[in-house]
């Protein structure tokens, strides 16, 4: 394998890993910062016991974001440091950022909310969980800010020696293509978040125990997964497609697989690109509604992969499979909300309802699915740009590191990575196993 | 300009080394001083709350320089990308270790975590101190500023006996801690420990800096000398508030004496981010790694801005919290 190959997957893989837990930290962040607020509040020991439960659950997953996030920052040295010397003046900064203004404020007052943690919250508890959840989100700003000036790059100058230089950082964190897609990725957690609330819910009401506690999940988690399901299409993912259009138009050909360049463009609800003969096998398509998503008309041109050199092409299967199975399992995730809300609002049927219910636990692993297929949408599409238009990926890796070394280390994170996830399970299971309340019984 | 990014990445790695240092140290000596499930779970939860907050000194650090030294940070980085990756993974499996304990409420789980816990950071010090020693050695670097040597290379007698001297410094200040934050039978042991440890440091600091005066050269008159010498007298501080039980001016000491030592160790590789080998070839320096005045200010001004923040309410909370 070549050594760019073996970068890339190793970047993937622990990119893909570490992911998963920041998606629940900022799903379940307002979660564990409610719980608590209202049980200092109140003084209500079934809050207590939520706020205690949630907590647990919360850092266990703070925890390993925590350990494999810190790869994640060191790899664009270790594997990337053409790209880093290239462009670390511009991408260092808000990386910079994301330490020194976030990751302060979740460890420091995550020790001190676990310091000061007592039978029933103290206000020091809960101020503190409200600084984990802003945190938590601040971290994922300058994250996303970072890989939306990789995706859009602004604010730089190039410098005579060709490193890109930073020109304004203002232009780089306020730039409106981060702005979208950072409220995209927060929507994806917090749908994410609501469904794991909503869902360990419905599995204590299932099986006939945490009554109380049950319901309240269900009610809170189904009222923020049918919120921000809703928000995660329009406007947040429409705002996206629409700068996906406007500066990634070939990314735009991948996802939708438009092959060739037509006025009116279908819109592929499925079939299976063919790349070699160009063409969607089996597709079921609506006419015109590509042009009229893209452009707001129905009649507006698209361009499609044929328009471009096939080297500027992205992994088309991939970037094409990745997004439809965000925009699908998306829309599964507004009708189902829409229901729970629905049938709670109708004098709280839904809890008599055991299928919902079911269709609620079993919803709680497909939104990490859709986050991740969402995040494979963006990457893999914006191939084989590293940043767009300035620098290739296959330019980008470091001069001195061979790729005996790097298979080494994709194994080692392999292996350590595996174990980690199947700590992480127990450990999660057995939490939820012992229950808010039973455990304190 | 570029000097001040020098000193502002100086004072973060200096507060890392500072704040986890003690954690680091507890780590090290929990098996000698903490003998009982219930007394590691003591010695534990004194730094159960503080841990990650002072692991995040060196992930920023890191973020800073790359913001302000990105030619430094790829060639560093990648330069050393096994004992980099190793690093990576021990902090992993000591953080996880100290994590996951909590989480079951049984003596063999304890006992694995603790085990993992201590080894892990036993060798984290070890990795810090070599590429430390290395730092004020120098390392063989190729014409593009990449390091060019071999592992074996990295493992020298001045980079392993820093080594040395670092496990014995930071053991002695998680011992001053731990007496300091815990009651009982691991207090007393702690002290017992740190009125051995301190001797250890000041035999190993004078050996370290001959060598590194042999290695190096004309640093004894230097900020670095005076810094050394600073360095040994809070020692002395040190086992004077310990003879007098006053475990708090004990800590105090031991603190004064880390950033003693990161001073030493900033003053002999300035103005270089890493020093050529042998000395005086050159290196790559805070003047050829810099990206351009603007870009560099504005890091700066973030950074700065930032870290004096986190100082102001880490203060306050952690006041708190002691």
């Amino acid at each position: 394998m070549s050594i760019v190959l073996i970068d890339r997957l190793q970047f993937a893989f622990t990119i893909m890993f570490h992911y998963l837990f920041p998606i629940t930290t900022m799903g379940l962040a307002p979660f564990v910062a409610w719980y608590t607020y209202r049980a200092a509040k109140t003084r209500d020991p079934m809050m207590a016991h939520a706020a205690t439960f949630w907590t647990k659950i919360f850092t266990v997953n703070f925890a390993i974001g925590v350990v494999t996030g810190i790869p994640m920052e060191f790899q664009f040295g270790t594997n990337w440091a053409t790209f880093s010397a290239k462009a670390g003046g511009v991408i260092g900064q808000p990386l910079a950022m994301e330490g020194a203004y976030a990751f302060f404020v979740e460890s420091i007052f995550l020790g001190a909310m676990f310091y000061a943690r007592k039978a029933i919250p103290t206000r020091l508890q809960s101020v503190s969980a409200v600084c984990v959840w802003l945190g938590s989100w601040l971290s994922g700003f300058f994250i996303v800010a970072t890989d939306a000036w990789m995706q859009h790059p602004v604010g730089y100058a190039v410098a005579s020696d060709g490193r890109i230089e930073m020109a304004s950082l203002w232009d780089v964190l306020m730039s409106p293509f981060a702005w979208w897609q950072y409220l995209h990725v927060l929507c994806g957690a917090l749908v994410a978040g609501g469904f794991v609330v909503a869902g360990i819910g419905a599995y204590y009401l299932l099986s006939k125990r945490e009554d109380v506690l049950g319901r309240d999940f269900v009610r809170r988690g189904v009222a923020i997964a049918a919120i921000f399901s809703a928000l995660a299409v329009f406007p947040t993912g429409d705002r996206n497609s629409a700068n996906v259009t406007q500066y990634q138009p070939v990314k735009l050909a991948a996802m939708e697989g438009l092959f060739e360049s037509v006025n009116g463009a279908p819109l592929a609800i499925i079939g299976m690109p063919d790349v070699a003969n160009r063409k969607l096998i089996d597709p079921v398509v609506v006419p015109d509604v590509l042009s009229f998503l893209a452009y707001g008309n129905f009649r507006a041109g698209v361009h499609g992969l044929t328009a471009y050199a096939t080297e500027l092409w992205p992994p088309v299967e991939l970037t094409y499979y990745a997004y439809h199975v965000m925009v699908g399992l998306g829309t599964i995730f507004v009708g189902l909300a829409f229901l729970a809300t629905g049938l709670l609002l109708w004098r709280e049927r839904l809890f008599l309802i055991p299928i919902v219910l079911w269709a609620l636990m079993l919803a709680m692993p497909f939104p990490y699915i859709a986050n991740e297929a969402g995040w494979m949408t963006t990457e893999v599409g914006r191939q084989p740009w590293v940043i767009y238009g300035l620098m290739r990926t296959s330019e980008a890796v470091s001069p001195n590191v061979v790729s005996g070394e790097t298979m080494f280390t994709l194994i080692g994170f392999l292996g350590m990575y595996f174990l980690l996830g199947v700590l992480f399970v127990y450990l999660t299971l057995r939490e939820i196993a012992a229950g808010p309340s039973e455990a304190h019984a | 300009m570029s000097v001040l990014a020098f000193v502002v990445i100086a004072f973060m790695l200096t507060a890392y080394v500072l704040l986890d240092g003690y954690d680091l140290g507890v780590a090290a000596i929990a098996p000698i001083v903490a003998r009982t499930d219930d007394e590691r779970c003591a010695a534990m939860q004194a730094i159960g709350p503080f841990w990650n907050g002072n692991e995040v000194w060196l992930i920023a650090a890191g973020g800073a320089l790359f913001a302000m030294f990105p030619l430094a940070y790829a060639s560093a980085f990648s330069g050393f990308y096994l004992p980099l990756m190793v690093m990576l993974w021990l902090l992993m499996g000591r953080g996880i270790a100290l994590e996951l304990r909590e989480h079951f409420p049984s003596a063999i789980w304890h006992q694995f975590w603790d085990a993992m816990f201590s080894i892990s950071s036993v060798l984290l010090i070890v990795i810090f101190g070599v590429a430390l020693g290395n730092l004020i050695r120098g390392v063989p670097l190729d014409p593009q500023g990449y390091f060019n040597g071999t592992f074996a290379f990295l493992l020298n007698p001045f980079s392993l006996l820093v080594a040395l001297f670092a496990v014995a410094a930071l053991a002695l200040h998680g011992a001053a801690f731990l007496a300091w934050r815990v009651e009982g039978a691991v207090a007393v042991r702690a002290r017992k420990l740190g009125r051995a440890l301190w001797i250890v440091c000041a035999v190993v600091l004078i050996a370290t800096s001959g060598m590194a005066i042999v290695t190096r050269g004309g640093i004894i008159f230097s900020w670095a000398g005076i810094a050394g010498i600073v360095a040994l007298s809070l020692l002395l501080g040190y086992q004077g508030a310990s003879a007098r039980n006053n475990d708090r001016s004990a800590f105090a000491a031991t603190s004064a004496f880390v950033v003693a030592l990161m001073a030493v160790a900033a003053g002999t590789i300035f103005p270089y981010l890493v020093p050529a080998y042998p000395a005086g070839t050159g290196g790559i320096s805070i003047y050829s790694a810099a990206p351009s005045p603007p870009a560099l200010l504005s890091a700066l001004v973030v950074t700065i801005v930032g870290i004096v923040a986190v100082c102001i309410y880490s203060t306050v909370v952690w006041k708190k919290m002691i």
